[in-house]
């Protein structure tokens, strides 16, 4: 890089107006390395259910840059391949980039053409090991996934968080739904521990009512991703959060 | 062997259209320039026996080192380049000791080979860390050690091939050597017993008359493990010899170089 | 000019600001292993969690290294998912390499070298390692996250780590009572204290609870057992 002349004599070079005594020199900016401080561009929870035959991930469509409801069509929720539903909480940046480069091996693995394809265990396998790594190199991707899939027949449902925490259950759900949503979609595994489709669902659809008016980075558009042994993939959506917000009137002392 | 030598004998990593590395091939022949080694496996513990070439009446023997100890539990007789022994004999001392470090437990003495023969096949590979070394160690080892299997020999060529042996000869003599270890050799012998042959078969193929100074001899024992013999221990064996072992060995004396 | 004198001026400073991430997480979980002359019974809760969150009831935290090896794991989770990873190809690459399984003492001495190489940027993990000496006696290893080892009989560690060893000195080492000393355990009293010892855990630890999963190991291999905690 070449240095302007200073311009002028004992003086600060442009750029660098304070030089005190005794001050550390300054970092050239090659010679240091951004990493990220934090998520700047959230989303909210995932909430995800096992049921019989299949998983069902839901997730609404704000992007918040931190109070405001910044982007309101931000869809986090999608189809790896026929065996595979990826949902992620959290930076969405950071999702964009692993969405991106998830589905580039989708492709180089189509290209192939050999019949096999990616099965959940191993994504979810895949991204426990980026995520640790990134932890690792104190650089960590801001996110929660969540693996959806349908392996040997079995549902599949397994969470990755930013540190590279993994874990596998019936009931996941990221960020505030960890605490509203999961009591109630626990619960509901517990009564019944083979749920069907429509009873999954019914109970996805009202812990994302209960979360929505509790938690303020929540939107009541969303989507619904599931992953069935007999119907294969869908994603549902943009759908609506049914509300009713008759009861507020009756809160009062906030 | 070699009359139909062509160019195929000039890179180490080059094979030649029947098939053979000759440089591989060239150091197998050299180890058959250096001096005799004998092992012997009884289920005693092992024999190792070394003769030690004193060219001049100046030179001081006990410089000489052919058995080496590479842990408590593992010794080695080597034949060849001795230079290039010592290569190796490190290489095996650092692995034991690693493998002690790693997990306190001995190496085994077919682990220890195995170690030994990953540094010998590295002949002509460089990589981005470390250039090649440029041809193969010229250089046969014995390895005579005890671990959980009992006592064991083992004998590796330059190529880093190893073999499990009850009984091997190595050096300017191991023909006619290997040929009397045959007839020699069987499954009840005793230590003392391996001892005394190992040393009637030495004497049979070196060329200088055999004495306390110009042998090494090292048994490896389940209880004192790593033992060289005192000069008195291996005059005690060559006492024995010609009361002991009057049998004729039919030894040719056309080998030697 | 002396330290204090420096002068500070946050707005200009020229270094990155200190990032505050932190990579590690304490996801609870408690393992107690008791040996006995021929054996070893080795437990584990199967509670996940973070601060006052539960992952999941159902994690198991013993890890198999070989037919008569256990690794019980607890603390930062993600670095036990990348340990006992290691630790399993370490296992096979010995297999191959040496034509034999890995004993537990020499997996236990590994075990220290591989968490001491990571001194500075530890595995924050309280390992416990459970299996058969070479004379078939049980033993338990107990290590601190940077590699430290020790044998013992029998050990409690984890969340409820300093809450259950007392209690184990007492039950099973004998200490401050009158009139006993310690002598070897019975698999069957083993089994019941390790239980024991769980539901009170469990009543006090909040990390501690759901289930637990217990491997019991003989020369006969492993068996195993679960046992249920309260789940609050």
């Amino acid at each position: 890089m070449m240095n302007p002349p200073a311009f002028w004599q004992n003086g600060p070079a442009p750029g660098n107006f304070y030089s005190f005594p005794n001050m550390q020199p300054q970092m050239k900016p090659e010679e240091s390395r951004q990493h990220s401080q934090g998520p700047v561009t959230t989303s909210t929870s995932i909430l995800a259910l096992a049921y019989d035959k299949g998983v069902i991930v839901a997730g609404d469509l704000l992007a918040s840059y931190g109070s405001l409801a910044r982007y309101t069509n931000c869809p986090r929720i999608f189809k790896v391949n026929n065996n595979i539903i990826l949902g992620a909480s959290g930076d969405y940046a950071d999702f964009q980039y692993v969405k991106e480069f998830v589905e580039q091996k989708i492709i180089t693995e189509e290209c192939l053409d050999d019949g096999l394809f990616l099965k959940p265990k191993s994504l979810y396998c895949w991204l426990t090991r980026i995520l640790y790594q990134r932890r690792s190199k104190m650089d960590p991707l801001w996110n929660n996934f969540v693996v959806a899939g349908i392996q040997d027949g079995q549902p599949f449902l397994g969470t990755v968080d930013k540190l590279g925490t993994a874990y596998t259950d019936k009931v996941i759900c990221t960020g505030y739904g960890s605490y509203i949503a999961t009591p109630l979609l626990r619960d509901a595994a517990d009564k019944k521990p083979q749920l069907t489709l429509d009873e999954a669902r019914a109970h996805i659809e009202k812990s994302l009512e209960v979360l929505y008016y509790r938690d303020a980075r929540s939107f009541p558009k969303y989507q619904l991703g599931i992953i069935d042994v007999d119907q294969g993939v869908s994603i549902e959506g943009p759908l609506e959060i049914s509300q009713n917000w008759n009861v507020a009137y009756s809160i009062k002392g906030y | 062997m070699f009359l139909t030598r062509s160019e195929y004998d000039r890179g180490v990593n080059t094979f030649s259209p029947e098939g053979r590395l000759f440089q591989v091939e060239y150091a197998i022949e050299a180890i058959k320039l250096g001096s005799t080694a004998i092992g012997i496996c009884t289920s005693q513990g092992v024999v190792l026996a070394v003769e030690k070439r004193i060219t001049s009446s100046l030179m001081e023997p006990t410089t000489i080192e052919k058995i080496v100890e590479v842990d408590k539990h593992i010794g080695c007789a080597v034949s060849g380049l001795i230079a290039d022994s010592r290569t190796m004999i490190d290489k095996a001392r650092i692995e034991c000791q690693n493998h002690w470090f790693v997990y306190n437990e001995k190496m085994t003495v077919e682990s220890c080979a195995q170690a030994v023969s990953n540094l010998a096949i590295q002949f002509g590979d460089s990589d981005d860390d470390g250039a090649a070394m440029s041809r193969p160690f010229g250089v046969a080892i014995l390895f005579a050690g005890i671990d959980e299997k009992g006592p064991q020999l083992y004998h590796m060529d330059p190529s880093g091939t190893f073999v499990q042996f009850d009984a091997k000869a190595i050096g300017s003599g191991s023909e006619g050597a290997q040929q009397s270890l045959q007839e020699v050799y069987h499954k009840s012998m005793t230590l003392e017993e391996a001892t005394t042959s190992a040393l009637t078969i030495l004497k049979q193929v070196m060329e200088e008359k055999l004495n306390s100074s110009n042998v090494e001899v090292m048994t490896m024992t389940p209880n004192k493990l790593f033992h060289m013999f005192t000069k008195e221990q291996v005059e005690e064996v060559i006492g024995r010899l010609s009361v002991e072992h009057p049998v004729s060995l039919n030894v040719g004396g056309s080998q030697k170089v | 000019m002396s330290l204090a004198l420096r002068p500070s001026f946050p707005d200009y400073e020229s270094v990155s600001k200190h990032n505050n991430f932190n990579p590690y997480s304490d996801n609870g979980g408690s393992v107690v292993a008791i040996a006995g002359d021929d054996f070893v019974v080795v437990g584990a809760d199967t509670r996940l969690s973070a601060g006052f969150s539960i992952y999941t009831r159902e994690q198991s935290k013993l890890f198999p290294l070989s037919a008569n090896t256990v690794l019980g794991c607890s603390g930062c989770w993600c670095d036990t998912l990348t340990l006992t990873r290691i630790l399993k190809s370490r296992m096979q690459m010995y297999q191959q390499e040496h034509n034999k399984t890995m004993s537990t003492t020499a997996c236990a001495q590994m075990l220290s070298i591989i968490l001491y190489y990571k001194r500075f940027f530890p595995y924050y993990i309280s390992n416990m390692l459970v299996g058969l000496d070479d004379e078939g006696k049980g033993c338990v290893y107990s290590y601190d996250p940077v590699g430290h080892c020790e044998r013992r009989t029998f050990r409690a560690s984890g969340s409820a780590g300093a809450l259950l060893q007392p209690l184990l000195d007492n039950q099973i080492g004998k200490k401050n009572m009158l009139n006993a000393k310690e002598e070897p355990v019975s698999k069957e009293a083993a089994l019941s204290i390790l239980k024991d010892v769980f539901i009170s855990a469990a009543e006090r630890d909040i990390y501690t609870g759901d289930s637990i999963l217990i491997n019991i190991i003989t020369k006969d291999g492993t068996t195993e057992e679960t046992f249920q905690l309260r789940r609050d």
